[in-house]
């Protein structure tokens, strides 16, 4: 029995209604950008800064960002433009910045903010080692952000893109997302977990370490992963430590650098460091041809 | 045949599955449900560490097995429910789209169950309904499945009056949705740029290809094994001839796809290469030669050319199995090959490598997906019978 008339119509309406309800709901989200963070004047700080430097002496790159960011703390978020140089002709790939961040954001195993990647490049006896420390791009046009059912993870107006631990559902799309590997899941591990026991049942290292169930307080929050329990079970990622910046305190990456490689600071003030390292030299992004637009810059 | 809305004698159920064959299934449930609980003790318990997955190949098994199960449930449906409307010899009968809807809700559900557990925090999946993000693949295919389920059970409800004017309509909107959310499988991986392998318009095609070959097969072999519905044996027999020239022409589709994909990746080699070699030289090699091209590419194009039904169903139960290597295909070697070189040397852990292998959790719940949607589709079966039955005396008693 084929279908008459009627049916036919009723049929053509509602795949033509299903079809412009789907359209619409895309185009919708498209469009509109929800603001999620607060902007204007309640947003600027006014935080302590050392001391102007004392001209004619040579000064610590972090005493100046130290400077730097105070000052640019005290504008609107919206009027700050967070960007990461790092200049891989100082990296001497000693990893402390990996280390600085796990032990800043009390990452677990598996989740890694900051690694920094060797190249071996030449062949024997001309050889040297390159190193990339890669933290999270921040990208202008972040891939993460689209794919995520939930809106748990999105660009703040300085820049910075950040994850909502209490929305995100740990789905991971984001993660396959990011060319960059920049996003990793934290799936519940403990670094003491299983660890040897002493002869009198008192733990070497294990069962689990007491300072494992320490909160971190990224986003300027408690997280306590205790119970599985956010961020447990979350997409996890830099974010340029904000709940350091909030107090004044530049990123852990930052201030743990021996070599002074790695520079932080706003590019909306023409006077700071970054703004002129990136003047100043032929920086270059990871793979640009992604179309990411990243926000943090090489010197090589 | 009998009335429209669609009685069928109990007895002129599953006439070949005699007693052994149904003690050696229920058996063979029974085994695939106690070994899964098993694994979904361990995933209740300890979470997602006896897994396999990791940070760099972040979905694993049972994400295969997601897309698997709505492919099988949009291909089954499109053409059992497109035969009813179109009003095709052996198709148009009401319990046949209700037999095509348990089918569908059956594949689904495990599908659903599979993915969820894979979630970080399960407790948050109605998070997708509440703060839905439109602009992910996700979000959208989660609404467009859940829009599907909606439209079908009211179809269902719809084939048991004796004359509905929107039972057609509706099979219509849900026939759109099934073609839509196979393809949408597709377009979840082919949007993401990040990955050279998965960056690719012809995935949803790809993917609705294997859907409706999928799909063709399931639904031939329930046809095959539920014999003729009530209708006539030449009814019968022709829709299964018809089920075996989609599932037939499917296949050969799929295949030229993929050939297509993967000789220009090997041609000239770009970003696609080293994902296609990982397929097809890689540790796992044996799923593509093997699983992929001999058992559900040409043992079943082999059995299907014959003019022997039996054999079709044989066919057809091999790529209704076979074909899950398909996704996994898609699936693993996409997330196999990073963009940043010496990344998994940079830091080490075994869920920072781009290395997967499913483990036995992960192999325990996918028997435990299979026995519920074996279970969906033979409670689903007895609803239909008794839910006939009940429409067909109301009906008697009106008259």
């Amino acid at each position: 029995m084929s279908m008459d008339r009627r049916e036919f119509l009723r049929s053509g309406a509602l795949a033509g209604a299903g079809l412009a309800a789907a359209a619409g709901l895309v185009v919708r989200d498209r469009l509109r950008q929800e603001a999620r963070d607060p902007t204007g004047s309640e947003t600027a700080r006014q935080l302590p800064a050392p001391p102007p430097a004392v001209s004619g002496l040579a000064e610590d790159s972090l005493l100046r960002m130290q400077r730097e960011l105070a000052r640019a703390m005290a504008k609107p978020a919206e009027q700050r433009r967070w960007v990461m140089v790092i200049d891989q002709r100082k990296c001497v790939g000693c990893h402390a910045c990996t280390i600085g961040c796990v032990a800043e954001n009390k990452l677990p195993p598996g989740v890694v903010y900051r690694p920094v990647v060797t190249e071996e490049r030449g062949a024997f006896p001309n050889v040297h080692l390159k190193f990339t420390p890669r933290p999270c791009m921040q990208c202008e046009r972040p891939p993460c952000v689209p794919v995520c059912p939930v809106k748990a993870t999105w660009r703040r107006p300085d820049g910075v893109t950040v994850v909502d631990y209490d929305r995100c559902i740990g789905c991971r799309y984001c993660l396959t997302a990011c060319p960059y590997g920049a996003r990793t899941s934290d799936f519940g591990e403990y670094y003491t977990d299983g660890a040897a026991v002493g002869a009198d049942g008192r733990a070497v290292a294990g069962p689990r370490g007491p300072w494992e169930d320490q909160a971190n307080h990224e986003y300027a929050k408690r997280w306590n992963r205790a119970g599985r329990a956010s961020p447990l079970g979350n997409a996890r990622k830099c974010h340029f430590c904000l709940h350091r910046l909030e107090v004044g305190g530049l990123p852990m990456c930052v201030t743990t650098c021996i070599g002074r490689a790695t520079f932080f600071g706003d590019t909306n003030d023409a006077e700071s460091l970054v703004s002129e390292l990136m003047a100043t030299h032929n920086v270059y992004t990871l793979l640009p041809h992604k179309g990411t637009q990243p926000r943090v810059f090489y010197v090589a | 045949m009998t009335g429209l809305t669609g009685s069928i004698p109990a007895a002129s159920r599953w006439p070949h599955a005699g007693a052994r064959l149904r003690l050696w299934l229920w058996l063979a449930w029974l085994v695939a449900l106690g070994l899964g609980l098993v694994g979904i003790y361990q995933r209740m318990t300890q979470g997602h560490l006896p897994a396999g997955y990791g940070s760099y190949v972040p979905w694993g098994l049972w994400v295969a097995i997601y897309f698997h199960g709505v492919g099988i449930a949009g291909g089954a449906f499109v053409l059992g429910a497109g035969g009813f409307v179109l009003g095709l010899p052996g198709f148009g009968h009401p319990a046949l789209v209700r037999t095509v809807i348990v089918l569908a809700v059956a594949a689904i559900l495990p599908a659903f169950m599979g993915v969820w557990l894979d979630l970080g925090h399960m407790g948050r999946a109605p998070f997708i309904f509440l703060y839905p993000n439109f602009t992910s693949m996700m979000a959208f295919n989660a609404w467009m499945y859940n829009a599907f389920l909606i439209v079908a059970v009211v179809c269902w409800l719809l084939s048991l009056k004796s004359r509905s004017g929107w039972l057609r309509p509706l099979l219509c909107l849900a026939i759109l949705f099934s073609i839509l959310f196979p393809s949408q499988s597709g377009a979840f991986f082919g949007v993401v740029e990040a990955k050279g392998f998965w960056h690719s318009a012809l995935l949803p095609m790809l993917f609705l290809a294997s859907a409706i070959t999928a799909g063709a097969a399931t639904l031939l072999v329930v046809r095959a094994i539920a014999d003729d519905q009530g209708l006539s044996r030449t009814e019968h027999d022709l829709a299964v001839a018809r089920l075996r020239t989609v599932t037939l022409v499917g296949l050969i589709v799929y295949f030229v796809f993929e050939f297509a994909e993967f000789s220009i990746a090997l041609w000239n080699p770009n970003t696609h290469a080293p994902a296609v070699e990982l397929i097809l030289w890689g540790p796992y090699w044996w799923v593509f030669w093997i699983v992929h091209l001999l058992l559900g590419g040409l043992v079943p194009l082999v059995l299907l050319i014959t003019r022997r039904p039996r054999a079709w169903t044989g066919a057809a139960l091999l790529i209704a199995g076979a074909f899950i290597s398909a996704r996994l295909n898609v699936l693993v070697p996409g997330q196999a090959v990073g963009e940043i070189q010496g990344l998994q040397e940079a830091f080490h852990h075994e869920r920072l490598t781009y290395i997967y292998h499913a483990t036995v959790m992960e192999y325990l719940v996918g028997l435990f997906l299979l026995a519920v949607g074996a279970a969906v589709f033979f409670l689903g079966e007895r609803i239909n019978r008794w839910a006939a039955r009940r429409a067909t005396s109301f009906s008697r008693g009106e008259a």
